[in-house]
């Protein structure tokens, strides 16, 4: 009994032990570097293809906005979620997050949009609205009327006898202005998001 | 400074009481200030203590993107908290209705228009250790020398 007691209070009063009772050091509040952050910019140039905007689920998180001579993602805390879609969405590489671009050119992942032109001819009146509006006809084509009559054959789409007729949909960039300017709701602008991977050469795991 | 408001500061920055309520959230926030109290994290040894009984607490955790059925009860509950008291929004939904706030929802964020909030937590969800970072930023800008501050 005296010595089971010797041993215990012995085995509580190690001096290792009291030293740690009583100089014990809460853990630093630290994130891991390899973490998924709010995306950061990383010093590239954006071109304003907005497809971080496009590919952002969270609404309101992701704004292109003019800094300087330019344009730069803004992200706005309290809305995003930090999914990392922008980051690897983006053509340019201008944000960053974690190791998202490093493990994306490590197992050669994409994400590439495509966009497609839905029209739908029983609605359409051919009224060439969507022909005038489209920002990338204006570059093609800066003599179009607002007919949508273009004699250019780089343009998107144009009006020919009083039909609409889509050229180069590959030109398209998805901005969506042609949908915002159809009086009857008839032309579709899909955006479609592919992920791809390169294939794995042999004998590399 | 006195030596009373001394002691009261030395002793509430090692003992903050903290109560957390859902005002209609998805869950995963809930699960970050759980991850807070499990030993990898361990919010006690930060002498922070979950009570979930708001007339203990000093430290008011708001989840969620206020619901309609939160309406009056929320404020209900944060009257009962004693003073000094500090509310903290967790997540984006507090803050924005994140997700949720689309069209035709019946939600109401954000909630500090709702009740006064000290800190907010960005993120959907949060890291745990943010959550702790807001509390523990909480303690020092609003309950150091309360007494003296607020005759």
């Amino acid at each position: 009994m005296a010595s089971s007691l010797f041993w215990y209070v012995r085995e509580f009063f190690r001096a290792e032990w009291i030293r740690k009772f009583l100089f014990a050091r809460t853990a630093p509040l630290v994130t891991p570097p390899h973490f998924r952050g709010f995306p950061e910019p990383t010093g590239r140039t954006c071109q304003h293809a907005l497809f971080c905007m496009m590919a952002c689920p969270a609404p309101g998180a992701i704004e292109v906005v003019h800094a300087g001579d330019g344009w730069m993602p803004k992200i706005h805390k309290g809305h995003c979620i930090r999914c990392g879609l922008c980051v690897e969405a983006c053509p340019n590489g201008v944000l960053k997050s974690g190791r998202i671009l490093e493990t994306m050119e490590r197992e050669g992942t994409s994400l590439i949009f495509s966009f497609r032109i839905a029209i739908d001819l029983e609605l359409c009146t051919g009224c060439g609205n969507c022909c005038t509006a489209c920002p990338v006809n204006k570059e093609a084509d800066a003599q179009m009327g607002a007919g949508g009559h273009s004699s250019n054959d780089e343009v998107i789409m144009r009006v020919q006898d009083g039909d609409i007729v889509v050229i180069h949909e590959d030109k398209c960039t998805g901005c969506k202005t042609c949908e915002a300017s159809c009086p009857n709701g008839a032309i579709r602008i899909a955006r479609i998001l592919e992920g791809s991977q390169e294939p794995v050469p042999e004998g590399v795991q | 400074m006195s030596l009373l408001q001394r002691i009261k500061n030395k002793v509430r920055a090692r003992s903050i009481h903290v109560a957390y309520v859902d005002v209609g959230s998805c869950n995963g926030c809930d699960i970050e200030v759980l991850a807070c109290l499990a030993p990898r994290y361990d919010i006690e040894q930060y002498g922070i203590y979950v009570h979930n009984n708001p007339r203990e607490a000093d430290v008011l955790l708001v989840i969620g993107a206020y619901t309609p059925g939160w309406e009056e009860k929320l404020a209900m509950v944060w009257e009962k908290i004693p003073s000094p008291k500090a509310a903290i929004a967790i997540g984006n939904c507090p803050i924005s209705g994140c997700l949720f706030n689309r069209r035709e929802t019946f939600i109401d964020p954000p909630v500090r228009k709702h009740i006064p909030i000290a800190a907010e937590v960005p993120g959907c969800p949060p890291r745990p250790t943010e959550i702790l970072q807001a509390i523990l930023s909480v303690r020092d800008s609003v309950f150091f020398n309360w007494e003296a501050e607020h005759p």
